[in-house]
């Protein structure tokens, strides 16, 4: 077993594993704010790689240089979205499972209805377009550049964010509503208005995944479910409410997948990863970082 | 007294549909039987203690797979039989630790056994038979027919029993408050234990019942997601409150989507979607609340629960 | 309201209820057959749609149109031409809602022959519902040995089945092996029914031929990554690749390949090679690429050139090179069959499948037990731009190339 070769694979799992945890971070936005469980988010990460492959297919445009279109447009549709579909149910609730219930099955509905308008849009076929995918060398390992790149922005947006979080009036204002929703409301800050604009921005992350994730691989409409449940995972995992858990969990499950491939087969890595999951919560029943009662 | 008349006179046209109706007709009530069995399952256990189980496929799986690997060596019946004892002794020897998880840990944990479950067993049967999938023997479609209806009538039956019991009553505090449930006395945990096994072993029955129609089984097919989204789906569409709720919910949703299957092809989905947002959004309490409202107009009654208890 | 009152509302609703269902089960169907109902479903979204829509339904389309272009199928024991119209829904890559959908066109829109569905796992599951109600169906997107298991009466599979295809690639690489210095053969296989047969078939095949299989390792149906197993082919040098891959899978590897600078002499890239799109997508570096297929526009059929004209002028693509030619194959087979019979009696129809050699553009078709064994196996390679025929040498329409240029990086 040559170190190398192992090195090589760790930092392959690194890489997934920072895309998972953008994904991560987006719906925690969402679920673990919220507690709506959004089973539609890999849709969004559909739209925006879709998006990104239009614009550079249509008009050369740069993927990097898409984020700026595909993350607030669909901060925009977030944000429609949550004001058409979740509103009413995050106010009149009788309690958080049914919440939880409603938001699966809402946005169940909106996962086809999504993926109805993607196949309208696009069509069945696989579209995909090849950027940057040259072999590099970092550290001795080797990877496509554009996988290197989709996972460097996609780490750079994760931190940015939690320094955003932790760092500025804003950030404080969503993680005290993420601690204590009673007591901001008691205080005057408007939950309303924020857990709206943090849905816009948990699926703009999704979208700005998606689009980086379109250099990288080949698009079709059916292609958003896997992430939803990839990110689903990785939020559970990292602990609910915890953006910090959220890229930890992302990059470990990236790890363990690849080296669980490596040394077993391919076949096994996702067994592997659900029993690694699986185990971790029955050791810490509130995910790695999650406290009772939230924080971050 | 008239919710009795209605049960009988459903059952009686379900038990006599075969022979009455098209072999296309009666495949759709097989669909509409399986559906409703496996969303009041559901609802015998989520429904109460608002643990949200997104496992079901991982139950319908296995009892699909005792149904193969039996290979019509035993009679059907007794294949659901096995597939129910199975899941029930499985479930209840290992679940007491996944119980101990609340809400969405729960939820995703169940999920993630689920997917587990699948992808393991495609390893196994990959190694332990060189081979993807088995093809399964043909059985009559009556007896599929009549045991879905069999497994269904003791499905809802459980959940008349479950409801009107003790034990019921367990559950449903435990949906309310389990903390103040433990202090009063119950044993949540065996609860828990006992409402969760049992729901297995149902839909274990389900998927050793249904399995036949398709010839060939392989674990995508047995232990497929959708499963597990439809039938919370249909569970909530026809209204948890009431015993007749997830039949009805089978009912509409499966006829609604072989409507817009086959007379829109190319846009069923977004009907689809936007049919269910309109329900979960609009009608809080499913169809069966809706009509519960609208009928009992004339009734003082109080709360849902008092009004109905058929 | 008194009890009495109410339950005698509810048995007359019940009984105009029982009436209902009865009117609904009952379809009358017209006497004097005035076209004739072709069913099938294939997938509009899911896992297998991009198979279904790109190699099936384009082919089933054209034939439809260009059949009623000529006033319908002639059918002597009528006298008279039959227009088709084709009846079809999408099964949604569900195997549950296609056996309903199928029991549905035979039993409410009494179809008077079907089609298959998209893929091995689907093809199955309806054989059995076609098979009960006496439908012949010739699968064409179907390549695996259980077929035999099936023991149905009225089935057929046009394709090469797993051995046929494994042979040829054995065949062929023992031809070159020499010239081409191959020494470490790796295979990668999805881990889906066909996948999993043809390593089967292959292992056994290759040792005997005195080929050393270096790594062998299966990978999940849907993967996003396949950079561990790329990473490890590369590392133990393989040259010989065979990537036993379904379409997305296929050119998944391919780029992932291009992107970890995976080099090997002989790249067998899987299924999707035999898409127009693999080329359109990788341009220039997938010559030398080599993969599965049973058709190229060089073949000298009869009606293959004219084919090819007619297929890009109708739908601005070209057709794949397996299951899109299979499928016109299995049409034209449909076609001669009833010409044949005379008429669109399914047992004589079934009886003349079993019986009748037949002239398709893939070439000549005899099911021998419901198979097509005319058909060999093939492997084919693209060079210039063209996918060639290159094993077994009384089909190849150019020589083999080995090894494969290195990857063009665009």
């Amino acid at each position: 077993m040559e170190f190398g070769l192992l090195f090589d694979i760790g930092i392959s799992g690194l890489i997934m594993g920072g895309i998972y945890a953008l994904i991560a971070i987006g719906l925690n936005l969402q679920y673990g704010l919220m507690r709506i469980l959004n089973i539609a988010h890999g849709e969004l990460v559909m739209l925006g790689a879709y998006i990104t492959f239009s614009l550079y297919s249509g008009l050369g445009l740069n993927p990097l240089l898409s984020l700026i279109v595909s993350g607030p447009a669909i901060f925009l549709l977030g944000l429609l979205i949550h004001r058409l579909l979740f509103q009413h149910m995050l106010q009149t609730s009788h309690s958080l499972e049914a919440l939880e219930g409603d938001s699966l099955l809402v946005s169940f509905g909106l996962m086809f209805i999504i993926q109805n308008l993607a196949l309208m849009i696009w069509g069945a076929d696989l579209r995909g377009y090849a950027y940057l995918n040259e072999p590099v060398a970092f550290l001795g390992a080797v990877f496509p550049a554009n996988r290197f790149l989709a996972f460097s922005v996609a780490i750079l947006l994760s931190v940015g964010f939690y320094l955003f979080l932790r760092f500025s009036l804003a950030g404080k204002v969503v993680r005290a509503v993420m601690q204590d929703k009673v007591g901001c409301q008691l205080i005057g800050v408007r939950i309303f208005k924020v857990h709206r604009i943090c849905f816009g921005l948990g699926v703009a992350m999704a979208a700005m995944t998606g689009s980086l994730l379109s250099m990288v691989f080949d698009l079709s409409p059916s292609m958003g479910l896997p992430f939803t449940v990839t990110g689903l995972i990785v939020v559970v995992l990292g602990g609910l409410g915890s953006i910090s858990g959220s890229l930890i969990g992302g990059l470990i499950l990236g790890v363990v997948e690849s080296l669980g491939a490596y040394f077993t087969s391919p076949d096994l890595k996702i067994v592997i990863s659900y029993a690694v999951f699986i185990a971790i919560l029955l050791i810490r029943p509130n995910g790695l970082l999650g406290v009772r009662g939230r924080g971050d | 007294m008239r919710p009795i008349l209605i049960w009988i006179i459903t059952i009686v046209a379900l038990v006599i549909a075969p022979t009455m109706v098209s072999a296309y007709t009666t495949s759709l009530l097989m669909a509409i039987l399986m559906y409703a069995a496996l969303a009041q399952s559901w609802t015998i256990f989520s429904g109460s203690t608002g643990y949200i189980s997104l496992a079901t496929s991982a139950f319908f799986g296995l009892g699909a797979y005792v149904t193969a690997l039996l290979d019509g060596r035993f009679p059907l019946p007794v294949a659901m039989v096995i597939a129910a004892l199975i899941n029930f002794v499985l479930v209840f020897a290992v679940a007491s630790a996944v119980l101990r998880l609340k809400g969405p840990y729960f939820a995703i944990l169940t999920f993630g056994l689920s997917e587990l479950m699948a992808h393991s067993s495609l390893w196994l049967e990959l190694k332990m038979f060189g081979t993807r999938g088995r093809m399964l023997k043909p059985v009559e479609p009556e007896v599929v027919y009549y045991s879905l209806l069999v497994i269904a009538l003791v499905v809802f039956l459980t959940a008349y029993l479950v409801k009107r019991s003790n034990f019921g009553l367990a559950l449903r505090s435990i949906g309310q408050d389990e903390e103040r449930a433990e202090t009063l006395g119950i044993n949540t945990t065996l609860i828990k234990l006992i409402g969760f096994s049992l729901s297995a072993a149902l839909m274990g029955a389900v998927g050793a019942a249904v399995t036949p129609r398709w010839t060939y089984l392989d674990p995508y097919i047995a232990f497929n997601a959708l499963i597990t989204f439809q039938t919370i789906i249909m569970s909530r569409v026809g209204g948890m409150g009431s015993l007749y709720g997830p039949l009805l919910g089978a009912a509409v949703l499966a006829s609604l989507s072989e409507l817009f299957l086959t007379r829109f092809p190319y846009h069923y989905m977004i009907m689809l979607g936007t049919v269910l947002i309109i329900i979960v959004l609009f009608l809080p309490d499913g169809l069966s609340g809706l009509i519960g409202r609208v009928f009992r107009k004339d009734n003082a009654g109080r709360g849902m629960q008092e009004a109905e208890h058929a | 309201m008194v009890n009495k009152f109410s339950g005698w509302n509810f048995l007359k609703m019940a009984a105009a209820a029982l009436s209902t269902l009865f009117f609904l089960g009952s379809a009358a169907s017209a006497e004097e057959p005035k076209e004739i109902k072709v069913g099938f479903t294939l997938s509009q979204s899911g896992p297998y749609s991009m198979g279904a829509q790109l190699q099936q339904m384009p082919n089933y389309v054209m034939w439809a149109e260009e059949v009623n272009a000529r006033g319908g199928i002639l059918i002597k024991k009528l006298g008279k031409r039959l227009p088709v119209r084709l009846v079809h829904y999408d099964d949604r890559s569900d195997i549950e809602t296609a056996v309903r959908l199928y029991e549905r066109l035979a039993t409410k829109d009494k179809v008077d022959l079907m089609l298959p569905p998209w893929g091995t796992s689907m093809t199955f599951a309806v054989a059995s519902i076609a098979d009960r109600y006496g439908y012949p169906l010739i699968g064409v997107t179907v390549s695996s040995m259980r077929l035999k298991e099936l023991g149905l009466k009225n089935f057929f599979s046009m394709m090469q089945a797993p051995d046929a295809v494994c042979g040829a690639i054995v065949d062929l690489l023992a031809a070159v092996r020499e010239k081409a210095n191959l020494k470490s053969l790796g295979m990668i296989n999805v881990s889906d029914l066909w996948g999993v047969e043809v390593v089967k078939e292959s292992v056994p095949l290759f040792r005997d031929k005195g080929f050393k299989i270096v790594m062998e390792k299966s990978y999940p149906l849907g993967s996003k990554d396949l950079t561990v197993v790329l990473k490890e082919l590369k590392a133990k040098k393989i040259d010989t690749y065979i990537g036993y891959s379904y379409p997305g899978d296929t050119f998944l590897a391919t780029a992932q390949s291009q992107g970890l600078g995976f080099n090997p002499k002989v790249f067998w890239a899987g299924i999707g090679a035999i898409l127009p799109a693999y080329e359109a997508k990788f341009g220039a570096a997938v010559n030398g690429v080599m993969g599965p297929g049973t058709w190229n526009q060089k073949v000298p059929f009869k009606g293959s050139k004219e084919y090819y004209g007619r297929f890009v002028k109708r739908w601005k693509e070209k057709p794949d090179h397996w299951g899109g030619p299979c499928t016109w194959a299995s049409l034209q087979c449909i076609e001669q069959a009833i010409a044949k019979v005379g008429d669109l009696d399914r047992k004589k129809l079934t009886q003349a499948l079993h019986n009748d050699k037949f002239s398709t553009i893939i070439g000549p078709v005899k099911f021998t037990k419901g198979s097509n064994l005319a058909t060999p196996g093939m492997v084919m390679q693209w060079q210039q731009g063209v996918y060639e025929i290159i094993w077994p040498k009384e089909r190849a329409t150019a020589e083999p190339i080995v090894p494969k240029p290195a990857w063009k990086t665009q």
